[in-house]
């Protein structure tokens, strides 16, 4: 720390603090869920103020004011979805604002579960007396295709936000079996999920912890297969900001990305990730029980209440062996995103030149912010 | 479940091209102004609390010309995806207008109102309606600022007195020494005293 003490022999006795050593202040957007771990066990172990910031954790109730503030500068830094950067630089569903990732907070985390009604259904239509797990989409086929033929509303599911994995997610799922064009697709809050299950008002969804383990939990919902079945080891949220807030304080991101590469790294030992859990309960932020919070973390999927978890080690991943493997921000991470938005229709085939697309990519990859944090953390 | 009031707070139907507006909003009072700001026969205010999944129904039944709501309701992702959704498509008021007039944006985010509008709505008329809706929400966001600067206050002064008397316990000084000492560093690195004494804290701690 960059700390100099002068003790003068005059009544003038002074610690002199340096420009330097002054804490920035930075407002840090999100939307609590299990994997906000990172930015939760940053604050609660001292890493923000480690690297002399000082950081407001926001939470948002939804992903589209997370969004606004962070384009309209209320918010410095948010963690987002992984794709909501790449929709916001190209101005689908918002304003057109460049931003910029310097690094993957984590991958998974998502897993999709259906209705009691709908999976004893399924079980019936295909005699089987429990449902495989993972689930292969095909086994809701004669479900599907009795609604159409009774002339009934199609299955509807729903996830939490047009630009998400979770909704990529489903629709590959889906797709699979050649069935994406047979479901309704709605956005619901995640919190809203359980009792809308309940309700009937859908019959599944896509979401990601605590709301699955949350629904096995109350006994409205059964989890059939996670998000690591159907993308494995896949980019879930990311650190984001405006292009225009990293130019001007390269150096406080970098602090902040340095910062949470430590929690992620304390977060890779499982011993850490029940600490987390506790950290989460207590801190306010997730005000949800630990039995809810906990499993996920601990690479366990419940699946029906009473039932005996599925084990799925990769089920949060936050950092593996170094930094580069899950943290890091790449050009590939960003194209695969870009096809799944061509792919399900939400950018328009004419709305960008090649040339023009090529740059918002090499805009929104943050290198040289996730190289000066490693640089910071190597000191 | 939450609470699903809904009122329909119509003025008289006496002409078929009312602008009508779906309010979500569960801070009664705010909403009573707009509405009452807003009355007058070219307009039909319905008014909803905030509601979960339900407002899709709501949306489906009503359907709206413009949907009004507070910026921190946990319903404004349902609305924000309907505009994907062919038979509804809401723009987001962001994406209506076409001059992307981002201080008006600026403004509505920071007074916590945000505005979606759906078909052919006349431009004028919505960014009336707009203007009356950013206006009720800017009172009340200024209230709620004047509560947070004063609490914000107190908490800078506690910050001050405690660093304050971490430098008179770990340097011997006084009172007076200590809070000279505190106001030299803010005006030798051009920072607020509150945030000399939170990183000064911050170290004081570290060192101990």
């Amino acid at each position: 720390m960059n700390i100099e003490m002068t003790t003068q022999s005059t009544t003038d006795q002074t610690q002199v603090i340096t420009r330097s050593d002054i804490l920035t202040p930075v407002k840090l957007g999100f939307v609590s869920l299990t994997d906000s771990a990172p930015l939760i066990v940053a604050q609660r172990l001292g890493y923000f103020r480690q690297f002399n910031l000082d950081v407001t954790l926001c939470p948002q109730n939804s992903w589209s004011t997370l969004r606004d503030k962070l384009q309209t500068g209320l918010l410095d830094a948010a963690q987002l979805l992984a794709p909501m950067p790449l929709a916001s630089s190209l101005g689908l569903g918002s304003m057109q604002v460049q931003m910029s990732v310097p690094m993957v907070l984590s991958q998974n985390g998502n897993a999709i579960s259906l209705s009691p009604v709908l999976c004893h259904e399924i079980l019936r239509n295909n005699a089987l007396a429990e449902l495989p797990f993972p689930m292969p989409a095909s086994l809701l086929r004669q479900s599907i295709e009795r609604r159409k033929k009774s002339g009934e509303v199609a299955l509807r599911f729903a996830t939490v936000f047009p630009y998400s994995c979770h909704q990529y997610q489903l629709i590959d799922w889906l797709k699979q079996s050649d069935l994406h064009n047979d479901v309704d697709i709605i956005t619901i809050p995640p919190s809203e999920m359980s009792s809308s299950l309940e309700s009937g008002l859908i019959d599944g969804f896509c979401v990601g912890g605590p709301w699955n383990a949350k629904s096995v939990r109350e006994g409205t919902g059964i989890t059939v297969l996670t998000s690591y079945n159907i993308w494995q080891d896949a980019a879930e949220k990311v650190l984001g900001t405006s292009y225009a807030f990293a130019e001007q304080h390269p150096e406080t991101m970098a602090k902040l990305c340095a910062a949470l590469l430590l929690s992620c790294e304390w977060l890779q030992f499982l011993p850490n990730r029940f600490e987390a859990s506790k950290m989460m309960a207590e801190s306010g932020y997730l005000p949800e029980p630990i039995d809810v919070i906990a499993p996920s973390l601990l690479g366990s999927c419940l699946t029906e209440q009473n039932a005996t978890p599925q084990i799925v080690p990769n089920y949060n991943r936050f950092y593996f062996e170094n930094a580069l493997v899950v943290n890091a921000p790449t050009i590939e991470m960003q194209e695969l995103l870009l096809n799944k938005m061509r792919e399900t229709k939400q950018l328009p085939q004419d709305k960008f030149s090649a040339d023009a697309l090529q740059k918002i990519l090499d805009n929104m990859v943050n290198k040289s912010c996730f190289e000066s944090a490693l640089a910071l953390l190597a000191k | 479940m939450k609470r699903n009031d809904q009122r329909n707070q119509s003025a008289q139907v006496n002409n078929t091209k009312k602008l009508s507006i779906l309010l979500i909003d569960d801070n009664e009072s705010r909403s009573a102004q707009l509405i009452s700001a807003l009355k007058n026969s070219r307009y039909q205010v319905s008014h909803l609390l905030t509601s979960g999944a339900s407002l899709l129904k709501k949306v489906d039944e009503l359907k709206p010309d413009m949907v009004v709501i507070d910026i921190e309701s946990p319903d404004r992702d349902i609305l924000d995806s309907l505009h994907t959704l062919s038979s509804f498509n809401p723009k987001p008021i962001v994406m209506f207008s076409e001059q992307e007039d981002s201080e008006t944006i600026t403004r509505s985010i920071k007074s916590g109102v945000s505005a979606y509008v759906c078909g052919n709505a006349d431009p004028k008329r919505v960014r009336a309606i707009l203007d009356a809706a950013l206006a009720r929400f800017e009172d009340y966001q200024s209230v709620k600022q004047e509560l947070a600067d004063t609490k914000h206050e107190l908490e800078a002064k506690k910050i001050i007195e405690s660093a304050k008397r971490l430098l008179m316990q770990s340097r011997n000084m006084s009172e007076n020494e200590a809070f000279h000492a505190l106001r030299k560093m803010a005006m030798d690195t051009g920072q607020k005293l509150e945030d000399v004494a939170k990183t000064l804290i911050s170290m004081l701690n570290t060192i101990k």
